[in-house]
This record gives C-alpha cells, sequence and structure tokens, in this order.
C-alpha cells in the first residue's frame, strides 16, 4: 500500500511540475499565443463618408454591398492530410456554384489555407441566400468557414455629374482622384483599430461592443458645388465641345462675394460608377490642373494693373498703329485695326497693340508683380489633388520688353481656369482676391461640424474704384462694338472678356493659325457680381474659332440659366415690360426667345397665355427633374434624395415663370 | 423461521438506518468534499456562461443544472453516510450486473453520442454515464471478492482470474463506447486493489505487461487513437487539428502565469470546447493561475489522504477495500485529468471528480464519499466500545484482514 501511495505521490509530483512549467515558467509565452489567436483585425471598413453639394444632395454615397470571404483553416478543419485535396475539390465545386465563379478558381484560394481569402466581392442577393444554405449547419455537410459581410461600395447618384472633381473610390476602399483622393483620410472613417475577440468558429465577439458605429464612420463632405448649376454648366460645356468637334473644355463658377465655386465642369467627362472603361483624358480635372495660355482676358488684369499704378488714365488714348507694330524682331498684330484708342476702347475690341504700349509704359517688373497679386503663377490652396502654379515666366529671368508686351495680352504665360476665374472674381469683389473655396463643410457621422469654411481675403489687389472702372471698361466688351456680344444676356450687364489664343505647335514651337484656346470669362450683374464664371474651349475645329462666339454663347446660356435657377431677376434698364412684351405681335417677341430655341424645352408646360403648369415629372431622377424644371423656366429647389415624389406646389399648377417649385425626393422603395 | 428471529433481523435493519452508527463521521474529509463540489459549482458557472450563452440563449444553463446536481450529490452523500456501508454486500452481483447490462445497452446502440463515442444512456429526461458507475462498482465488486477470499487470493486461479474475467468485461465494454480513459483506470484500480489485498506479484506483473501490451497494440491499430497519440507526440504540429485540445488547454493554463487571470476572467473558453467538462481544470488554471492549481491539488491530496486513512482505520477487510478502492479510483481520475489537461499524456474522456460539470459523475463522486464516511463511522478504535455497549456490535463480520491493511498502509504512510 505504501507502494501505491507513492505511486500517486509521484503522479501528484509530475502533474505539479507540469503546472508549474507551464503557468509560470512559459506563462508568458503561451499567454501571447492564447492573445494572439483571439484578436483579430477586422475587415470590415467603417462606412465611408458622403460627399455633398451645398444644398446636401449627395453627390457619393457608399452603400453596403455583401462580400464573401472564406477562412480555408476553419473550412479543412480536422480533415487528414490524405483526404484534403479532395475534400478541397468537393468544397470547390459546390461554392463555386453557389458563387458562380470557375472551380479552378475557389479550389486555388482553398488549397492555400489561409485564414482569409476574399471569395468573391459584391455578391447578388441569389447569391447571398445560396451561401447561407451552405453555411446552414442542418444539412448533411455544412461549409464552414464561409463569411458575409458587408463591404462599403461607392456609387455617385447623378453619374457622371462634377466627376472630374469628386473622383472615385478602388474596390480597396482607397479614394482616387478628386475629392475622393485628397480627402481620403476624412471620408474613410477613423483608422483606429478595432479589437475584435473571435471564438473557435471564427465568430466576431466584442467585449464591449462597437454600438458606436457612427463614431467609426466617414465623415460627411459638403462641397460648395451647386448641384444644379454644376448640372447646367457640365451640359452646356459638352454641347459646346461637341459642336465645335473641341478636345476638351472647362468652366469654372465662383460666387465672386465669398470665393466659394459653384460648379466645376470639364469635359470630357465620364461615369465614375463604371470608371474602369475611362480614361485618364476623361478623369481629368482641367479646369484644376491644366495651364494654358489665357490670351486676351489677360488684358484686364494688365489694364487694372497700369491703372492701379496710374501709368495710364482712363481719359488717355492710345494710338495703335493701325493694327501692325513691330517690337524687337517681332510684329504684333490686331484683328481690328484701328488709330487712336480709349483703355475702354482697348478692352472692348481688344487691341492687342493698345494693351501692349500700356505694359511697356508700365514696365515688365510692375506687370509682373501686378500679376502675381492677382494670384498667377502662384497654385491655389484647393483641397484638391494636383497643384499648378502656371508660369509668369517661363524662362525664369525677367521678361524682355517683347515678353511684356506678349504676357499684357496672355502670351507667353500659362495659368489655370481656376486662378483666372479667382483674379476675375477679385475684380468682380471690388479688387479683392478671395481664397477659392471647395469644401463647404466636414461634419463627423452623428453631425457635429469638424470644418467650416469662411471667405478669406488672400489680398486687396486693386482699390474698388479701379475695380469698378474695369469692370465698366468689360461691360462694353457685350455692348455695341464689343468682342463678346454673343455673351450679352438680356436683362443683365455683364462684364466680360474674350479670349482667341492661338497655341503652340508643338512641332515647330510657333504659335499656328489653325489651334486655339477660346474662352470666355465674366461677372454678372456687372454692378452687383452673382456670378463669376469662366468657359475655356480647347481646340475648337468646326467652324468658327474665336473666343467670343465659341465660349460667349456657353457663358450666355449658363449664366442666363444659373441666374435664373439662383433666382436673380434681371433689373436696371433693359428688364422687359412683360405686359408690353405680351401685346407686341409674336413675331417681333423675339430676339431673345430665338436664342433659346435650341433648347429642348416640354412644349406642355407652356399654357400661352403668361405663366408656367408646374411639368409632371413624379418618378424621375433628380438630375432629368431639375433639368426639365429649369428648361420650364422654373426654380427648383431640391428636397430629398431618389425619386421625385411630388412637387409644391403641385403638378399642373399655373405658376409665374420664374417662380420656385419644391421637388420633393423619396427613397425608392 | 420464528418471530425471534424475524424480530432481532427487523430491529437490526432499523437501526442501520435511523442511527448514525456508532462513531461520528471524517468531518475533516466531508468538509473537504463539501468544499470542492461548491468550487466545482462556481468553476462550471465561470468555464461555460459563453458556450451556455451560445448554445442556449442562457448563461446560467450549465450552472442551474450542476447546482441541482450538486444539491442531489450531498443528498445522496449524506444518505449513505448514515447508511451501514455493510448493507450493500449483498447488493454486489446485482449492481455488477445491472452496470453491465447498462454499458452493453450504451454499446449495442442505445447509447447517446457526443463527439465519436457513444459514453450516456438515455432514461427519460435523465442522461447517465455508466462508466462512471463501472468504477464504483468495481470497487464495491472486488472489495467484497477480495475479502470474501482472504488468504485464498494468494493462488492463481482464485485470486487474479475471476477479477481479471470480470474487469476484462467492462474493460472490453469502455472501449468499444470508446472510452479508453475508463478502460485505464478500471484496470489500473483493479491491479492496485488486487496488490493491496496481497495477490502475488509475479502474477501481477506477467498480466501487467500483457495489458500494455496488448494496450499499445490496441493504440497503434485504432486510427483514431493513434492519430491522437502522434498528435500527442508532436503537438505544435497539428494544433489545429487532433491536438486542438490539448494544446488550447495547455494555452489556456499558461495564460493563467502564477495568480491567474482571476475568476470569469479566462478568455480561452471561446476556444477550449468541453472547457465546463474534461477540460474544466485548464480554465482553473487560466482564471486562478498556478496558486489555483496547486490549491486544488492539496484539497484532492487532503480528500485522498484521508480516504486512505479511513482504510487503515475500517473495521473490517470489506471497508477497508472499498476505502481504499475509492481514495485511489479518485486520486487516478484527478491525476490522469490533469495530466492530460497539461498534454503531458494524450487527450482521455475522464472528468474531474467534484468539478467537472456532469451528473454522473458528480453523482457517483458524492455517493462514493458517502460510503467512504460510512465507513468511517466504524473505526477499529470505536470497535472495543461499541462492543461493550450493547447489541449493537456487528460480530459476525470477519475482522483479520483490516489489520494486515492497516500495517501495510503505516508502514508506508
Amino acid at each position: 500500500m505504501g507502494v501505491l501511495c507513492a505511486l500517486l505521490a509521484l503522479g501528484l509530483g509530475v502533474v505539479l511540475t507540469g503546472a508549474y512549467n507551464i503557468e509560470v515558467r512559459d506563462g508568458d509565452g503561451w499567454r501571447s499565443l492564447a492573445q494572439r489567436q483571439r484578436t483579430r483585425r477586422l475587415h470590415v471598413t467603417p462606412k465611408r463618408g458622403t460627399i455633398y453639394d451645398r444644398h446636401n444632395t449627395p453627390l457619393a454615397v457608399s452603400v453596403e454591398v455583401p462580400s464573401v470571404s472564406v477562412d480555408a483553416v476553419e473550412l479543412l478543419r480536422g480533415i487528414q492530410e490524405e483526404y484534403i485535396s479532395m475534400r478541397v475539390q468537393q468544397y470547390a465545386t459546390r461554392i463555386a456554384e453557389a458563387l458562380h465563379l470557375p472551380v479552378e478558381v475557389v479550389a486555388k484560394k482553398l488549397a492555400r489555407h489561409r485564414r482569409f481569402a476574399w471569395l468573391k466581392r459584391r455578391v447578388t442577393t441569389e447569391e447571398v441566400a445560396s451561401v447561407r444554405a451552405l453555411q446552414n449547419r442542418r444539412q448533411r455537410y455544412p461549409v464552414r468557414g464561409l463569411m458575409i459581410e458587408g463591404e462599403g461600395r461607392r456609387f455617385y447618384p447623378h453619374r457622371s455629374l462634377a466627376s472630374s472633381l469628386l473622383g472615385f473610390v478602388a474596390p480597396d476602399g482607397m479614394g482616387k482622384e478628386g475629392i475622393e483622393l485628397a480627402l481620403d483620410t476624412q471620408l474613410r472613417g477613423r483608422p483606429e483599430e478595432i479589437r475584435g475577440l473571435r471564438d473557435r468558429a471564427g465568430r466576431l465577439i466584442f467585449a464591449e461592443g462597437i454600438q458606436d458605429e457612427a463614431a467609426l464612420a466617414g465623415h460627411n463632405v459638403v462641397l460648395t458645388i451647386d448641384q444644379g448649376i454644376q448640372f447646367i454648366a457640365e451640359r452646356e460645356l459638352e454641347a459646346a465641345v461637341r459642336t465645335h468637334e473641341a478636345r476638351s473644355g472647362s468652366i469654372v463658377i465662383v460666387d465672386p462675394s465669398t470665393g466659394e465655386i459653384l460648379a466645376m465642369a470639364n469635359a470630357p467627362n465620364y461615369n465614375p460608377n463604371d470608371y474602369n472603361v475611362s480614361s485618364a483624358q476623361q478623369r481629368r480635372n482641367r479646369a484644376n490642373i491644366d495651364s494654358f495660355e489665357p490670351g486676351s482676358t489677360f488684358k484686364v488684369f494688365a489694364m487694372a494693373t497700369a491703372l492701379a499704378a496710374k501709368s495710364v488714365r482712363p481719359t488717355d488714348t492710345i494710338y495703335c498703329e493701325e493694327g501692325r507694330m513691330p517690337i524687337d524682331n517681332v510684329v504684333i498684330h490686331d484683328t481690328h485695326p484701328s488709330k487712336w484708342l480709349n483703355p475702354t476702347q482697348i478692352i472692348q475690341i481688344s487691341s492687342n497693340i493698345g494693351i501692349a504700349k500700356i505694359s511697356l509704359g508700365l514696365g515688365g517688373q510692375k506687370l509682373y508683380d501686378g500679376l502675381r497679386r492677382f494670384g498667377f503663377g502662384t497654385a491655389t490652396a484647393l483641397p484638391l489633388p494636383g497643384r499648378v502654379a502656371g508660369t509668369l515666366r517661363p524662362r525664369g529671368r525677367p521678361w524682355v520688353p517683347v515678353e511684356t508686351a506678349a504676357a499684357a495680352f496672355g502670351q507667353g504665360v500659362s495659368v489655370t481656369n481656376v486662378q483666372l476665374t479667382m483674379a476675375l472674381a477679385a475684380l468682380a469683389n471690388k479688387g479683392r482676391l478671395l481664397e477659392p473655396i471647395i469644401v463647404k463643410k466636414i461634419t463627423d457621422s452623428t453631425g457635429i461640424v469638424l470644418h467650416e469654411a469662411s471667405p478669406k481675403v488672400r489680398r486687396r489687389v486693386v482699390s474698388p474704384r479701379i475695380a469698378r472702372l474695369v469692370a465698366e471698361m468689360m461691360s462694353s466688351v457685350t455692348e455695341g462694338e464689343g468682342t463678346g456680344i454673343e455673351a450679352a444676356i438680356p436683362g443683365f450687364r455683364v462684364a466680360g472678356k474674350t479670349a482667341t489664343a492661338q497655341k503652340i505647335d508643338p512641332a515647330t514651337g510657333r504659335y499656328n493659325d489653325t489651334h486655339y484656346v477660346a474662352s470666355f470669362m465674366g461677372f454678372v450683374p456687372a454692378a452687383r457680381p452673382r456670378l463669376a464664371v469662366s468657359v475655356v474651349i480647347d481646340e475648337p475645329m468646326a467652324g468658327t474659332t474665336a473666343g467670343g462666339t465659341v465660349a460667349g454663347p456657353v457663358f450666355r446660356r449658363v449664366v442666363e440659366m444659373s441666374l435664373r435657377y439662383l433666382g436673380v431677376r434681371p433689373r436696371g434698364t433693359r428688364t422687359m415690360n412683360l405686359t408690353k412684351l405680351a401685346k407686341t405681335p409674336k413675331e417681333l417677341k423675339g430676339t431673345n426667345a430665338a436664342a433659346r430655341l435650341t433648347e429642348p424645352v416640354p412644349v406642355a408646360a407652356y399654357t400661352g397665355r403668361g405663366g408656367v403648369r408646374v411639368p409632371k415629372l413624379q418618378g424621375q431622377a433628380v438630375r432629368s427633374a431639375v433639368q426639365a424644371l429649369v428648361e420650364a423656366g422654373l426654380i427648383p429647389v431640391v428636397r430629398g434624395s431618389g425619386r421625385l415624389a411630388r412637387t409644391e406646389p403641385p403638378t399642373g399648377t399655373r405658376v409665374a415663370r420664374g417662380s420656385k417649385v419644391t421637388l420633393v425626393f423619396e427613397p425608392q422603395t | 423461521m420464528n418471530e425471534a428471529v424475524r424480530q432481532v433481523r427487523f430491529a437490526r435493519a432499523r437501526r442501520l438506518l435511523t442511527r448514525s452508527g456508532d462513531g461520528t463521521v471524517d468531518t475533516v474529509l466531508a468538509a473537504a468534499v463539501v468544499a470542492m463540489i461548491g468550487f466545482g459549482v462556481v468553476m462550471v458557472y465561470s468555464s461555460s456562461s459563453f458556450e451556455a450563452t451560445v448554445r442556449f440563449s442562457d448563461a446560467q444553463y450549465f450552472l442551474k443544472r450542476q447546482a441541482i446536481f450538486a444539491v442531489m450529490s450531498l443528498l445522496a452523500m449524506w444518505l449513505l453516510s448514515r447508511l451501514d456501508y455493510r448493507l450493500l454486500r449483498p447488493l454486489t452481483y446485482p449492481m455488477l450486473i445491472v452496470v453491465i447490462g447498462l454499458l452493453a445497452a450504451t454499446v449495442a446502440g442505445f447509447g447517446h453520442r457526443a463527439g465519436n463515442a457513444y459514453r450516456w444512456l438515455a432514461l427519460g429526461p435523465i442522461r447517465i454515464q455508466p462508466s462512471e458507475l463501472a468504477k464504483v462498482v468495481l470497487v464495491l465488486w472486488l472489495a467484497y471478492s477480495l475479502s470474501k477470499k482472504g488468504e485464498r487470493v494468494k493462488s492463481f486461479w482464485v485470486g487474479l482470474v475471476p477479477h481479471l474475467l470480470v474487469v476484462g468485461i467492462l474493460m472490453a465494454l469502455c472501449l468499444k463506447q470508446p472510452d479508453f480513459g475508463s478502460a485505464v483506470v478500471l484496470f489500473c484500480l483493479t491491479f492496485m486493489l488486487l496488490f493491496v489485498a496481497g495477490v502475488r506479484l509475479p502474477h501481477i506483473g506477467v498480466t501487467v505487461a500483457a495489458f500494455a501490451v496488448a494496450g499499445a497494440a490496441l493504440v497503434r491499430f485504432s486510427a483514431y487513437r493513434y492519430g491522437r497519440f502522434l498528435s500527442w507526440m508532436n503537438m505544435s504540429e497539428h494544433r489545429q487539428g487532433l491536438a486542438y485540445q490539448p494544446f488550447q488547454s495547455v494555452m489556456s493554463l499558461g495564460s493563467g502565469g502564477i495568480f491567474g487571470l482571476g475568476l470569469g476572467s479566462g478568455m480561452q473558453v471561446l476556444y477550449l470546447p468541453e472547457a465546463h467538462n474534461d477540460f474544466i481544470a485548464a480554465i482553473v488554471g487560466e482564471e486562478l493561475g498556478f496558486v489555483g492549481v496547486v490549491g486544488m491539488c492539496g484539497m484532492y491530496t487532503l480528500i485522498v489522504a484521508r480516504g486512505i486513512k479511513v482504510a487503515t482505520q475500517a473495521m473490517d477487510d470489506y471497508g477497508a477495500y472499498i476505502a481504499f478502492g475509492i481514495s485511489a479510483l479518485l486520486a487516478m481520475q484527478v491525476l490522469l485529468n490533469l495530466a492530460v489537461a497539461m498534454a503531458i499524456i494524450p487527450t482521455k474522456g475522464l472528468t474531474l471528480p467534484f468539478i467537472s460539470y456532469g451528473g454522473s459523475s458528480l453523482l457517483v463522486s458524492g455517493a462514493s464519499i458517502g460510503i467512504l464516511l460510512s465507513i468511517s463511522r466504524r473505526r477499529q478504535d470505536h470497535q472495543s466500545t461499541s462492543a461493550d455497549g450493547g447489541p449493537d456490535s456487528m460480530d459476525d463480520i470477519p475482522e483479520s484482514a483490516s489489520a494486515v491493511v492497516a500495517t501495510a498502509a503505516e508502514s508506508g504512510w
């Protein structure tokens, strides 16, 4: 018996030694092993923030789309070595059938024996159902280790609208290009690691829980873009680029009093929902990153600088050499040869010689400094990928006289459309250059505002008096003999400037006579500007190439519709008396009605008795409803998202042209 | 049969039932066992709440059941401690036959499956594990047989063969389930008792060797056992497969360190299958640390030591054998379970007495401690006093062998 007791004591000793070795001696190792086993990195990415326009219309939203992944280790647990390849084949066949995948692909993924592998991303509802059927434990051979996780997929409800500005999101959740790239970290949400526990089936268990899912989600970004104006700008730009067989084009629309960019349109563009069928050319945000020689629009800034420096007075007259002036070994030509011109006329008929003489009188250094003060040669502070400064001194040295003269009419320098529009806005804003704003607000997912943009004055470029003076000169461009008469908008004074800039042929290094950049910039109404707009059409080939005739009409249509959209009523001397207009015979009604004949108009919406019926738009998408309403001459106020549920006032109600109609959208069920 | 004889018998039976015998129970032993059962209930809750929530959406599912089992077990213990253990003598063969029947029924296809083994028998809503019962019944039968045979156990045909036959049947039935662990326990138990009873050493040695060879062959030529054996030999390689349980178990123990993570803070319950059952020791190690394991072992040592003391002081051979058998059974179960939890030996399906979840195990343990306590009431030193006291003395029971056991134990203890 003693022997047996000793044996038992020996056993006790063995057990206690074992316990000591495991718990005390090797404890740390086991503990960290256990820790590693139960913590699991999360594959669930927080919901990406939404991008809104200034009226909180969603431009880019993330929707949860289920994806299927597999834990091959779990799937093949407990299967003996010799059967593994057979089982892999069997499982792969069943999984492939459920997910409509090739069997070999699935088999390869299973055979790799990893703890995590995507099987198929973005599966359909039926596929989810068949995966669930495979997982069902009540069947004879359930498939373990399959996981269905919601994965964020980016959706752009307005398709190509503002696409080159917004950018897109790659399947791995990385923002590419545009706002999606520039604000990726904010949109993506806090990258803070969530420590999950998992049990032996690989299921996630959270000790503290992540009920606060909203806190993990990405921030929402509200842009200054106005969806309605953006839409108008894109539509008109696209039409112009198509009509003139141009290479590309861009439009930037700025609110001159705040510096907020209301629209940034580019053509060509693409549908970011299908970004992989687009080319880099289509995705380019030209307004922000393409620099070009501005041409005659630059005269405005040269003139403003000269006037501010008092090297020329508004009342001076300058001899314009009858259209031909040699400087050094270059001859400068005018399209409208003249003898004596005052500064207003120089702007109005865009005399190269006149502005060259003024700038030579001002001096190269002063002109350079003045243009710098307008923001040229410095990249804007927009939070967008790609910072392009443009160049004022391409050779990196002070200008020689011919370069000074050329710079004054926008040759030998390059700018971006955003720079140009901001400088224009400075003239519209009493000479104060503002910082451009594209991001109005960033809020976290719970609604707390993290960042709110406010207008920021970069500098006072010229005095309000000079700004008003230049605006007055620019107004003459769209009046009388001006080059931009086609940009005139009935009921408004338009301060503008045309440009038809020759392009340098890369083959010869010289300006050629076939490729131009046609542009028009201007602000409306000239006295109290609401919009500063710059239209740039690159290489118009069909028909005319002049800025006034290519870009001018685009400007007019965009601004006219935008003003109507914004509810800005024509005022001043040219306001038409509606009652008088109604009395005039039909054929005399007009020149200005003719201008709109090109626009598709739902005829049924016209009543023929003054005033407009609210068209029937139920069930339409935001974009087409807004479009139809704008075309009917009404101002849409968008509420909600989805499909149009009703309008206020209701369909068929007769309302005065230009009145506001609220469009109530509701998500589709 | 006359009236007087019947009356004497009736009186004796009444005394046996109503009077707690002539001495007090071993209070230290009783207290230690009650404490361990209470501790077990706590540990079952701590280790099962997760599994219970997942499977039954009720964190207390196992706790409630274990608490009921504990109360039943304590009742059984109390009842049996008040009964005279000698009442069991005539019940020996019926019990043995019933147990063999139950085991056979389990194997024959009435069993309930858990994992790959059919170890349970459903009697209405209650599930019992006949192999738990078999161990105690075997002890009772061996004690009965050995005490009856006395010196004749030295003979090969009388001392060895019948016992080997019975234990062989029981083991075969256990192996068929399959329950290798129980078979090993039954085997060891038999030889410990045979050794104590004085069966000749060469007989024991030869048989042990034969059984060992048979066992090894059984392991080698059964794919399931050989797989377990191989995975035990090379644990880290099979950590996701067959060695999953022992590997997780060792990980649990190791996570505890010296003082443990604290009751209820163990995380390995997520991974360790049967955490509240066969591998509860691992959770004890994780939550209470090395200190907890040592304390638990201390308690078991105390219980086993008191049990052996009861054996040495028992007033007859029968009681001595039972007491020793029960103590040895307990000690073996504990050691094997702990060794499995520490992956010192390959996985067996053995429960940790008093602590593991399970009605059969707890009831059988409680009952066997009850028998042990009943034996402790009738110590040798009380013998004389009670003999003087009157007609209570059971002088018709042979007492020779108990002295032999006592001296043998004292020399070694």
